[in-house]
């Protein structure tokens, strides 16, 4: 069975807000207009009264629900009790009157109630919006931290082959006759070592078969469950709902759970940049079923800007990039965890907009290097 | 050169094409002939080992890792003095490596002099 799940975007709250202020007490002296009018030629008048101050109050809040009391109780003595000041004349219509009064202040007390504890729980979902929009920044930097490792010994491989290369040109300058030939040999090779020093450092790269990876029993539904809360943040900042159809069947799989959330990450980042420029629907879908030849397979599908045409085929290779500061690295690294972990990872245009990424696990994989 | 290379050529084993780039370089500025290999399966292919005099190994390396060439040199009786060259190579390791018979177990980035004087040493042996 598949459990779906909707975040929807959020409401442009404060222009709402002045605009319902208006109608919603315009509701209340409205709702006991036609009160007055339904209950005019009928002798039930009190209950029609209380329908006005439940809808008032309901709608409106405690304000209009009080404001519906008094208009009520106005209507209510006035029209219903007769026009005799003081009203107690018979005891009987003025404890009706008394019991109308009664239950309407207390129907606007228990909406009043109730509106407080919505927005109290409104409250505490924006608190926790905001510590999930936290945790994902640190969850980026962490992740950035972790690359660091990798960086620094993808650059060390350069520098060494520069300091040898630096060498060996000093060797060939250093005889009796140099040879300025094979010295300009290893001087070219040392352009190549500091380019290719550089062009890591600046790119960012990582290798992640060089790595270590931590590998265990993992649940792809519940990463994908994590990911999508640490991604709930970004998704409302950007208008973006997200829906999750995750099929309960899914086996668990051997593989690294921190290198797999950054899969998806990744995948889920880039869904998220396609859409946030553009217009019409912007819905995210991650989906996770069970596939063929014990294996399971994770789609992620945006309806943002599709896939680059013409160059669909080059958005796997390293350094290629649409984004003004992208790495270039992201899918790269994505796929080769993803093969890393004897999986697949292709993309496809989504129907009827948008790109899908979709990959394939082993449920049984082998832990490998 | 044929000859001169049977007695006292140095293979050299690493994945990295600037690092194979680097060690062909200082041999040949020092006058020694070497062989370079991509991986650790390209140099059992190449039936060069046997022509070898002395080995430089990475260590991690994709498929075959440098101190599963040595062992698979072990076993086939193909003793090559060899100089392990590695990133990240921990005490672990470099005691296995030893023990193995490796002649000695170098962090990059490397002294080319102390390189070069294991290399000859292993040349004599």
């Amino acid at each position: 069975m598949a459990g779906e799940e909707a975040v929807g975007p959020p409401r442009n709250r404060s222009r709402m807000k002045a605009l319902s202020k208006v109608r919603r007490y315009g509701l209340a002296m409205i709702s006991c207009g036609i009160a007055l009018a339904a209950a005019w030629p009928i002798d039930a008048p009190a209950s029609c009264f209380l329908l006005a101050v439940t809808l008032s109050s309901l709608f409106g809040g405690l304000g209009p629900g009080l404001l519906s009391v008094g208009l009520s109780a106005i209507g209510f003595g006035y029209f219903f009790l007769g026009r005799t000041v003081p009203p107690a004349v018979e005891p009987a219509v003025f404890l009706r009157f008394a019991v109308f009064l009664i239950a309407s202040s207390l129907i606007t007390g228990v909406m009043e109630i109730k509106r407080r504890v919505e927005q109290s729980r409104n409250r505490a979902e924006e608190a926790l919006r905001q510590a999930q929009s936290d945790l994902a920044h640190v969850s980026r930097v962490t992740t950035m931290g972790e690359l660091t490792a990798s960086l620094a010994h993808e650059v060390n491989q350069p520098i060494a082959a520069a300091v040898t290369d630096a060498n060996t040109c000093l060797r060939w300058l250093n005889r009796d006759h140099p040879d300025v030939e094979e010295a300009r040999a290893a001087a070219l090779r040392i352009v190549k070592d500091a380019t290719r020093a550089a062009e890591i450092i600046s790119r960012t790269r990582l290798l992640f078969k060089k790595g270590t990876p931590q590998w265990e029993l993992v649940d792809i539904n519940e990463i994908i469950r994590e990911m999508v809360a640490l991604m709930r943040s970004e998704v409302t900042r950007h208008s973006i709902s997200v829906r999750t159809e995750l099929a309960e069947d899914v086996p668990q799989l051997t593989g690294d759970r921190v290198q797999l959330q950054q899969v998806l990450m990744n995948l889920m980042i880039n869904a998220i940049d396609a859409m946030k420029d553009g217009d019409g629907t912007r819905e995210l879908a991650v989906k996770s079923q069970r596939a063929e030849n014990e294996q399971l397979m994770v789609s992620i599908s945006d309806t943002g800007v599709g896939l680059p045409p013409q160059q669909a085929d080059q958005i796997f290779n390293a350094f290629f990039t649409t984004k003004p500061h992208g790495t270039g690295m992201g899918l790269r690294i994505s796929r080769s965890i993803i093969e890393s972990h004897g999986g697949r990872l292709w993309a496809a245009d989504n129907s009827p907009r948008g790109a899908s990424f979709h990959l394939t696990l082993p449920v049984e994989a082998e832990a490998h290097e | 050169m044929a000859t001169q290379a049977k007695a006292k050529l140095v293979a050299i084993v690493d994945d990295d094409e600037l690092m194979r780039g680097a060690l062909q370089g200082l041999l040949k500025a020092v006058g020694l002939p070497s062989r370079a290999f991509a991986s650790a399966e390209e140099f059992l292919k190449s039936g060069q080992q046997h022509q070898t005099a002395c080995l430089i190994a990475d260590i991690r390396m994709p498929g075959m890792s440098g101190l599963e060439l040595q062992a698979q040199l072990n076993a086939e009786h193909c003793r090559i003095p060899t100089i392990f060259i590695t990133a990240h190579g921990d005490t672990k390791m470099r005691l296995q490596a030893l023990r193995a018979g490796a002649v000695e177990f170098m962090a990059k980035p490397f002294d080319d002099e102390v390189l070069l004087e294991n290399v000859r040493a292993a040349l004599d042996s």
